[in-house]
């Protein structure tokens, strides 16, 4: 069967033209009416393959890689209490903080990246600086500890997601974290270190909805608790209105005015144990040493997230900062304890702080 | 005469014909995938040297809040903005380089109107990683897609 020369001009017509439709530029959407109902039921070519529950819901905000922000808190009253070492008696004093003010950077990349597993990898340098009215008048160790030391939180984290199947999943975090009056150039101990650590097991349901309940060892109160944890992020249908919450940690009802701009309103719970005395002076007697602030505030706020352009998003916040914990406790050698919500050890100096008004900015880059 | 010219015209169509249809290795990157979150199927294509990949189909066809088809509403561009997202082109420009990769093209997500850079990976015949990232590779996410079983042509 033997091509004519006709065929083989068409053949040759056909071929060129073929090439030639394949060479223009279609980028363009796709305007050609298609059957697309051919596509509703494909399997899989690998039988194998399994469907997971991805760690999204749609419409929530989008992830931060990198953060760099700063947080300002206003005037507040901070009363230190009384306590007494070989060196002397220190009365309670109460001072006025004229800000209390910081540096905020973190950055969480994920490195593990797969439809069956996601780690995230984070890391966080927070500087928070004591700015009292009247630094000459401060007689309480405490107080002059903290004018004359910044507390810092250097910290590392990872976050690991392990969907289970396509609407059920586990998530873990660690954190471990060097929180005190140490300066950057001579940190403190490693042995000073705290670990947190959270479990969780969940369902993502539909698209719009994902609930999971856990149980965290977590410094979020001050000192170290045992606390539940109930996550619950989900996007009405219309996209508009959700909620991100991850109780006791933070929990925001968010509203979308469209993909590039949110509103959110809610909490924040922020907290951590702070070692103090680093730099010698009474806080570091042999009888009174050893001492760690358990700071713990809840923050009312709310937050304006925008983009600016990009993948660089802007962070606005406003609120009011609620002390829940200033005290501050002795642990020998860092040798954490717990007491709970209904433990009766006495601390070993107990603090007030009045509650002001406080706004934090932040640039972030976003996750795709 | 008749026959010679036959026989060439034969073997010049076979030749054709046979490269056409030995699957280049860039060309295993044509078909039907399924991304990670199973809420679409994006067919891809070869136009010219590069490839291309429009959504086919959607769990969600109709968009809850209009009841109308879903359309493109959060692209940057608003004369897009009313165009439906089946069949819209959300992988471009893709051409092949070497080690199972093909690079310098972009992938669209219609959920916040983005456009990233892309890297397509083939790890196996079945599965692709796809790493959309902003400026370095490192600031990204990675998402999986399976093939799936080409449709059967209706009768």
């Amino acid at each position: 069967m033997f091509l004519t020369k006709k065929n083989f001009a068409f053949s040759a017509i056909l071929c060129f033209g073929m090439v030639a439709v394949a060479q223009t530029d279609t980028t363009a959407v796709e305007e050609e009416e298609e059957d697309y109902s051919m596509y509703d039921n494909l399997d899989f070519v690998d039988e194998a393959t399994k469907r997971f529950a991805p760690v999204k819901i749609k419409g929530i905000s989008p992830a931060k890689l990198i953060t760099v922000g700063y947080d300002f808190q206003g005037s507040y009253d901070m009363t230190a209490g009384s306590f007494a070492t070989d060196r002397g008696t220190y009365a309670e004093q109460t001072a006025e903080v004229n800000s209390t003010q910081g540096l905020r950077v973190e950055a969480n990349i994920p490195v593990i990246s797969k439809n069956s597993l996601v780690v995230q990898v984070g890391a966080r340098l927070w500087d928070i600086n004591y700015d009292f009215e009247n630094p000459q008048s401060l007689t309480n160790p405490l107080l002059t500890n903290l004018q004359n030391n910044n507390l810092t939180s250097i910290g590392l984290n990872s976050t690991i997601y392990k969907p289970l199947n396509e609407n059920t999943f586990l998530l873990f975090r660690v954190a471990a974290e060097m929180n005190g009056d140490y300066g950057l150039d001579k940190l403190q101990s490693m042995s000073y270190n705290r670990y947190s650590i959270a479990a969780l097991w969940g369902k993502r349901p539909t698209d719009n909805k994902q609930w999971a309940i856990g149980i965290s060892r977590t410094y979020r109160a001050g000192e170290m608790n045992y606390i539940p944890i109930i996550m619950y992020n989900w996007t009405s249908s219309n996209n508009k209105w959700g909620t991100e919450i991850l109780f006791p940690a933070r929990g925001h009802v968010r509203y979308t005015v469209n993909s590039r701009n949110m509103l959110f309103a809610g909490f924040e719970l922020e907290g951590n144990s702070y070692r103090i005395g680093n730099d010698g002076g009474a806080l570091s007697d042999s009888d009174f040493d050893e001492l760690e602030i358990r700071r713990s505030e809840l923050r009312f706020r709310f937050v304006y997230e925008r983009q600016l352009k990009g993948f660089v998003w802007v962070s606005a916040q406003a609120g009011y900062r609620y002390n829940y914990s200033y005290n501050v406790d002795q642990v020998a050698d860092g040798d954490e304890f717990f007491r709970g919500f209904f433990g009766d050890q006495e601390y070993a100096l107990e603090n007030d702080l009045t509650n002001p008004l406080y706004f934090n900015v932040s640039i972030n880059l976003v996750s795709p | 005469m008749k026959k010679i010219i036959s026989l060439v015209s034969f073997v010049f169509v076979l030749l054709i014909s046979t490269s056409a249809f030995a699957q280049e290795p860039a060309d295993r990157l044509i078909g039907i995938w399924e991304p990670s979150h199973g809420k679409a199927k994006v067919k891809v294509e070869k136009i010219g040297s590069k490839y291309y990949g429009k959504i086919v189909w959607l769990r969600e066809v109709k968009d809850p809040e209009t009841g109308e088809a879903k359309v493109d509403k959060n692209n940057p561009d608003e004369k897009m903005r009313t165009k439906p997202l089946r069949g819209y082109r959300i992988l471009k420009d893709f051409q092949y380089t070497d080690k199972d990769e093909w690079t310098e093209g972009t992938i669209y997500d219609p959920e916040n109107g983005n456009t990233y850079n892309c890297i397509v990976k083939m790890t196996d015949e079945n599965t692709l990683d796809i790493r959309g990232y902003i400026g370095i590779a490192t600031f990204g996410r990675t998402d999986i897609w399976k093939r799936l079983k080409m449709p059967s042509k209706k009768k």
